[in-house]
């Protein structure tokens, strides 16, 4: 009976949200050295602060009605409800739509070129 | 004792692998790029399958992939009318270069200097990456979509395939030297420099040509449509995945069919062996990329073998004889 050959592990996967090419890597800091680093950590700070104000704007914008700008022109009023974690969808609430009023619907992100909503 | 091929999984895609390429041995060792539908080309150790990074940047499927033989750029062809060229160490996009249509293929000269590109609007076009914003050089010709290009003859010439024809080109001349008609849609080009050997598939059919004179050398008839095969360096052997799931590997000399492995659950894109020829990659329509030993049972990568069996028989053995060894020895030396 033929024997499976061992393995030590598995191959490591992406990890999480993040891009990889770690600046820690031998290769990274052998080809592109320390400045990159300090380059890095910067740009790692200021992405950082972005991020969190994309989320909060998610954030206010709940319970909102707000009008989407979609691909070829279209443009379609809701409530906006919630974004998933990498911002592929929203759910949104009373989508406006030709046939009528859907209750609940999820837009594909990709489809949406811009969506706006008033702040009190 | 007869050992089982375990291939290794590398997830990370969410959509089918249609394109996969090694780069050259590198001090860090050599590295392998993949293409997917999900726009988002990742780059791997190549003996390990390890993912290093992710190139975010391209807005549709990436069809085309390669490195440079350093492994310190990389280049993608897309469905959104780019073709780009990446920093490999960082992840950076270094240049974006707008075509008039989906590009499908991508490849650097051995100096890394000029990025050759081919695509559904049948031109091949080289640019030289010293100067990204120059018009490229434009090659026509072909009369439908390009699905693959790459450099020939020491970056002399040019090998492209479109649906029914491989045409080798003239770099300096820019201009047809010879076309070769394929019975069946080609659905794969390799071109391996040592020996000018030029492997394409289509249909059933693994043929291998002169990639000086387009003549053919051999072909061999795989029991299903192969879209992808691979020669390994020394030329003993090459491998090819298709429409069935399954990867075959053959004798090139003999054609003899060696092996048949099941383990995709989708049908195969593209196969590649490794610079140093002890694995080959496969990629497919499941969106995963599997790491095949060319040796099975040889330790190497993730792959160690551990017979514990034989092990077990072979301290047993050596604790009888040992002894008894000594007795004879002894034996002898006192006989007259």
């Amino acid at each position: 009976m033929p024997v499976p050959v061992g393995v030590l592990r598995l191959p490591r996967g992406p990890e999480g949200c993040s891009r990889g090419f770690s600046p820690t890597s031998p290769r990274f800091q052998a080809l592109l050295g320390g400045d990159a680093v300090t380059t890095t950590a910067a740009a790692q700070g200021a992405r950082a602060a972005l991020r969190q104000r994309y989320l909060r704007g998610l954030a206010a914008a709940r319970g909102r009605p707000t009008r989407f700008c979609l691909r070829a022109g279209v443009r379609v009023d809701a409530v906006f409800g919630a974004a998933d974690v990498d911002a592929v969808a929203f759910q949104v609430d009373a989508l406006q739509t030709p046939l009528g009023v859907q209750a609940a619907a999820l837009l594909r992100c990709a489809d949406v070129l811009a969506y706006s909503f008033l702040l009190d | 004792m007869a050992m089982r091929q375990t291939p290794l999984t590398c997830s990370g895609h969410t959509r089918p692998v249609v394109d996969l390429a090694f780069s050259g041995v590198t001090p860090y060792g050599y590295f392998l790029i993949s293409a997917c539908k999900d726009g988002k080309p990742m780059l791997r150790q190549g003996d390990t399958g390890d993912w290093i990074g992710t190139f975010l940047g391209h807005k549709g499927a990436v069809w085309g992939a390669t490195l440079n033989t350093d492994a310190t750029k990389a280049a993608t062809a897309a469905a959104d009318f780019t073709a780009k060229v990446w920093d490999a160490v960082s992840g950076d996009e270094l240049i974006t270069l707008a075509h008039k249509h989906i590009v499908k293929s991508v490849d650097f000269t051995q100096d890394s200097n000029y990025l050759l590109t081919g695509g559904q609007d049948k031109l091949l076009r080289i640019y030289d990456l010293s100067k990204p914003e120059a018009e490229p050089d434009v090659v026509s010709g072909h009369t439908s979509g390009i699905k693959k290009a790459l450099w020939s003859s020491d970056d002399k010439q040019i090998l492209s395939a479109d649906d029914k024809t491989v045409r080798l080109w003239d770099r300096s001349t820019m201009t047809e030297v010879k076309a070769l008609n394929v019975a069946m849609s080609v659905s794969s080009m390799e071109y391996v420099p040592e020996g000018q050997i030029l492997v394409i598939t289509y249909g059933k059919t693994i043929a291998f040509h002169s990639a000086e004179t387009l003549e053919q050398i051999k072909s061999f008839e795989a029991p299903a449509t192969i879209n992808s095969a691979s020669l390994h360096p020394a030329k003993e052997c090459l491998v090819a995945g298709g429409e069935d799931f399954k990867l075959y590997k053959y004798d090139y000399n003999t054609g003899e069919e060696l092996e048949s492995y099941k383990g995709h659950f989708g049908p195969i894109h593209c196969v590649r062996f490794s610079p140093d020829g002890e694995l080959y990659a496969s990629g497919s329509e499941d969106g995963t990329l599997r790491l095949w030993q060319t040796t099975v049972g040889k330790t190497y990568g993730l792959w160690k073998c551990v017979v514990p069996e034989e092990e077990n028989a072979e301290a047993a053995k050596a604790r009888t004889t040992l002894p008894g060894t000594a007795e004879e020895e002894i034996e002898e030396l006192a006989s007259p």
